[in-house]
């Protein structure tokens, strides 16, 4: 999955990244907007900035992400 | 307890449940835990003080002396677990007045701040700026953040992305609002350091004067702490200074906000590169309490094509920026090519167009809707001339001698890899061209350069190359030592540099002082409460987001001065005045949920409160139906809707915002006070069926009564007895 400034996301899993701490848990089921992808090489290994409503911003691996959609933040 | 919601809340609905019921038979045991739910009740409302844990822990003492009940024993081993397993959550209410669940709505942030990875307070700074006090917005800022001119003009804001505002029109410009005022509070010689607490005898070395040291040094400098940042450059800034090029941050803004913490007694050793030019012995020798590092990422990816290596003119964008920023002005060919997607590739692009370079090309592998850059970035470049080749893998630098003549390339088309739905490029069989160039810049990202860290021999890397800390207080796992900033997370942002170095002079603070660390990284402190701006509904939708006055384009293909020239002084304050306050609104929906299910008006037109499906707000929309009966703003917890009798009018208002206003009507007998002419038709058509409607007299319910028992009396007199 390649994530966008601005698209929609959830956490839907906790991640098996080396980065996932221990708090990160009360994340999933978050929803969010990735605020900064991966800033040259769209790896999905990168972690990425997503800021979750109610629990700040934060720089999380992808593989506990997924898209709901990719409005950028517009209104619909 | 109900779990994954706010332990203070929920502490607070057993206590009451428990009291309310009357299980509590025992005076003392009852008498305890009213005494708790009053204090419990004062933190979730954000009213409590350094004393209110202390005296929760003196009541617990005194019910363990006591030898209650069964029920009683089951309500104290609760309140003791909730208590004990969650005591950082009831201090961190009690300190940052804050619930991150929003169950404690009184005290929840925005979600700006909330999405802020520095925590700034940004209602508090809009309300500032749009009452004119640029000044006091500055020093807000600076609670959370020591650069905010320079986070005015180059944060990726976070912050807009969450805007509330956004979800009715377009985001609150919050990111240049910051840049206007500390423009203005410099101007007017009113942009202050606060003052720092006297010297404590404590040392931190700092290494690396990046926005991320920059900020640890200032926390500490103001806590007391003799900081010293070693610096390898000859100027402070970091990626500010050497990466960000001049036309989008001008030097001079970096040096005035680096010069203001220089001013609280910061040392800066330029030109010293620590683990060579300065060790780690000589610094503990010199009595280093605690190190800091925040040494970014500097070193370049390698982009793994043939002739990579071969020419002069393969140059990585990170160095060529730097160059430019030490004052190389020389054009890095007449056609230039640049290879990567995000904003270093058009940082590149666009300062070679700067210096000369006749053909600017950006070439991706991906499209151009999954490049990564800021799509503002990319808009700006296409305007200055700066052409993109998207779907073109490079496979070979051509030449001839030590040359450069062309980049060889691949068409591509985007295939989902096996066993994921991620849209890999991959080369189109027979499809491939070469880009006639002299120079190619890759920009393909960023690792961290660790030589020099060798004596912090316990630190711990990480897979991808970074220092590993615990991100609650930035401790690596070498005691004393801390990092943040791109050093941790990779290639990053400013503002998470700026939150990770605050974060980590707190923790800092904590290690020299003896304090527990937090467990989770610590949630944003509302700093004020400013009032409410009034205006009418119709001016608060009619205000739009200004547009940003631009340097023309032959200035900006021929010179480094700032491309975004911001605004004036009226558009600023009325574009602070565009925001909505959800530090007060927390768009819980109740005022919603009464008006149109109990109330069965549906006047509230506020889309806007849902966000993951926001539909269309109208705040004007309101007046035509709505009763001014009240109901929303009784049902409001934060006095965010609010119903408010002036000049001979009801206004209903949120946030400041007047949604409808109604004349107050009195009693034509006694003068009392009555609602307004819609709510009584409203009242009159309900009841129609069940009382028949009165005569069109204004009477209060008191005077009402007292002319019917009259009637009453005349048409059916009483007998006497
Ligand atoms: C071209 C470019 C454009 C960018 N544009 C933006 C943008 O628009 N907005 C945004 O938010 N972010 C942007 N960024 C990212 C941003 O600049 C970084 O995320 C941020 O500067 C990281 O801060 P830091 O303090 O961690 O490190 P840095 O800013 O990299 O600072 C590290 C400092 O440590 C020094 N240092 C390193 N090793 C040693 C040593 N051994 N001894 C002494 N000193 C040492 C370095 O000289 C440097 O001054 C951009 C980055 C680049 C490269
Ligand atoms: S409208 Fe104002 S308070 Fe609400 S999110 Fe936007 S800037 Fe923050
Ligand atoms: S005051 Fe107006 S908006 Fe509020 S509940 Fe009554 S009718 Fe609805």
């Amino acid at each position: 999955m390649v994530f966008r400034r601005g698209s929609r996301v959830e956490v839907f899993q906790a991640s098996s990244d080396e980065a996932w701490e221990p708090y990160m848990n009360d994340f999933i089921g978050a929803h969010g907007v990735v605020t900064d992808p991966d800033t040259s090489i769209n790896d999905p290994d990168d972690l990425i900035e997503v800021s979750l409503q109610g629990k700040g911003t934060h720089r999380l691996p992808q593989d506990c992400l997924r898209v709901l959609d990719d409005r950028q933040g517009e209104p619909s | 307890m109900a779990q994954n919601t706010c332990p203070v809340q929920s502490t607070l609905q057993y206590l009451s449940e428990r009291i309310d019921s009357g299980v509590l038979t025992d005076p003392r045991v009852r008498r305890i835990c009213e005494s708790i739910r009053m204090l419990v009740e004062e933190i979730s409302l954000g009213e409590a003080g350094d004393g209110h844990m202390p005296a929760i822990d003196e009541l617990m003492a005194e019910f363990e002396t006591i030898n209650p009940n069964e029920t009683a024993v089951k309500t104290r081993q609760a309140l003791n677990q909730a208590f004990t397993e969650h005591r950082e959550m009831f201090v961190s209410h009690i300190e940052s007045r804050n619930c991150p669940t929003h169950d404690c709505g009184v005290i929840a942030p925005s979600p700006c701040q909330m999405a802020c990875p520095a925590g700034i307070d940004v209602p508090t700074y809009l309300a500032l700026i749009a009452e004119g006090k640029d000044a006091e917005a500055i020093a807000v800022i600076r609670e959370d953040n020591p650069l905010p001119w320079v986070c005015g003009l180059v944060c990726t804001r976070p912050c807009e992305m969450m805007c509330v505002r956004g979800r009715i029109d377009t985001p609150i410009s919050i990111k240049f609002l910051k840049a206007f005022a500390a423009e203005r509070a410099l101007s007017d010689r009113q942009y202050k350091n606060p003052e720092p607490a006297p010297p404590n005898g404590k040392k931190v070395c700092v290494v690396g004067a990046g926005p991320g040291g920059l900020s640890c040094a200032y926390y500490l400098a103001l806590m007391g702490y003799a900081v010293n940042v070693i610096e390898s450059l000859p100027f402070a800034g970091g990626m500010l200074m050497v990466g960000i090029p001049r036309y989008r941050l001008p030097r001079e803004v970096i040096d005035r906000e680096v010069a203001m913490i220089e001013d609280l007694g910061v040392k800066i050793s330029f030109n010293t590169r620590f683990g060579m030019d300065v060790t780690y012995e000589q610094m503990i020798e010199q009595g280093t309490d605690a190190f800091f590092i925040a040494i970014g990422a500097h070193k370049a990816w390698d982009m793994g094509i043939k002739g990579e290596t071969d020419f002069p003119r393969v140059i990585e964008a990170i160095a060529f920026l730097k160059n430019v920023a030490l004052g190389d002005r020389h054009a890095p060919g007449k056609r230039v090519v640049i290879i990567g997607g995000g904003n270093v590739a058009i940082d590149a692009a666009r300062t070679s167009l700067r210096l000369g370079a006749e053909k600017v090309t950006i070439a991706y592998r991906r499209s151009r809707e999954q490049m990564p850059a800021d799509i503002e970035e990319v808009e700006q470049a296409e305007e200055e001339g700066i052409e993109f080749a998207f779907l073109t893998i490079p496979t070979e630098i051509r030449g001839d001698g030590d040359v450069i003549t062309g980049l060889a390339c691949n068409k591509a088309e985007l295939i989902a890899k096996k066993g994921t739905d991620r849209l890999a490029p991959v080369p189109i069989l027979g499809k491939d061209f070469v880009i006639p160039a002299d120079a190619v810049i890759s920009a393909i990202g960023q690792y961290v350069d660790d030589s020099g860290m060798t004596a912090f021999d316990k630190i711990r890397w990480t897979r991808r190359g970074t220092i590993e800390v615990n991100h609650a207080s930035m401790e690596t796992s070498m005691p004393g030592v801390f990092a943040a900033g791109d050093a941790v997370s990779g290639p990053a942002t400013v503002i998470e540099a700026i939150g990770g170095g605050k974060r980590a002079a707190d923790a800092i603070h904590r290690y020299l002082n003896h304090i527990p660390q937090p467990r989770m990284p610590k949630i944003p402190v509302r700093r004020h409460k400013r009032p409410m701006i009034e205006m009418t509904a119709s001016e608060k939708m009619r205000l739009t987001r200004p547009s940003m006055s631009m340097l023309n384009v032959d200035r900006r293909r021929t010179t480094f001065q700032q491309v975004e020239l911001g605004y004036d002084e009226e558009a600023v304050r009325k574009e602070a005045r565009r925001c909505l306050r959800c530090d007060v609104c927390r768009r819980c929906g109740k005022c919603v949920e009464v008006c149109r299910d109990k109330m069965g008006i549906d006047a509230l037109h506020l889309g806007y409160l849902d966000f993951d499906h926001p539909v269309k707000t109208d705040f004007r929309l309101t007046s035509e139906k709505c009763i001014t009966c009240g109901a929303c703003a009784a049902n409001c917890e934060n006095n965010a809707m609010v119903i408010e009798e002036r000049d001979g009018k009801r206004m209903l208002k949120l946030c400041g915002t007047i949604l409808n206003e109604q004349d107050i009507q009195h009693c034509e007998a006694c003068g009392a006070k009555l609602p307004s002419a819609q709510y009584m038709a409203f009242i009159s058509d309900k009841t129609a069926d069940v009382t028949k409607k009165s005569d069109q007299r204004l009477l209060c319910n008191h005077c009402q009564r007292k002319l019917s028992a009259r009637i009453h009396v005349s048409t059916r007199p009483v007998k006497n007895q």
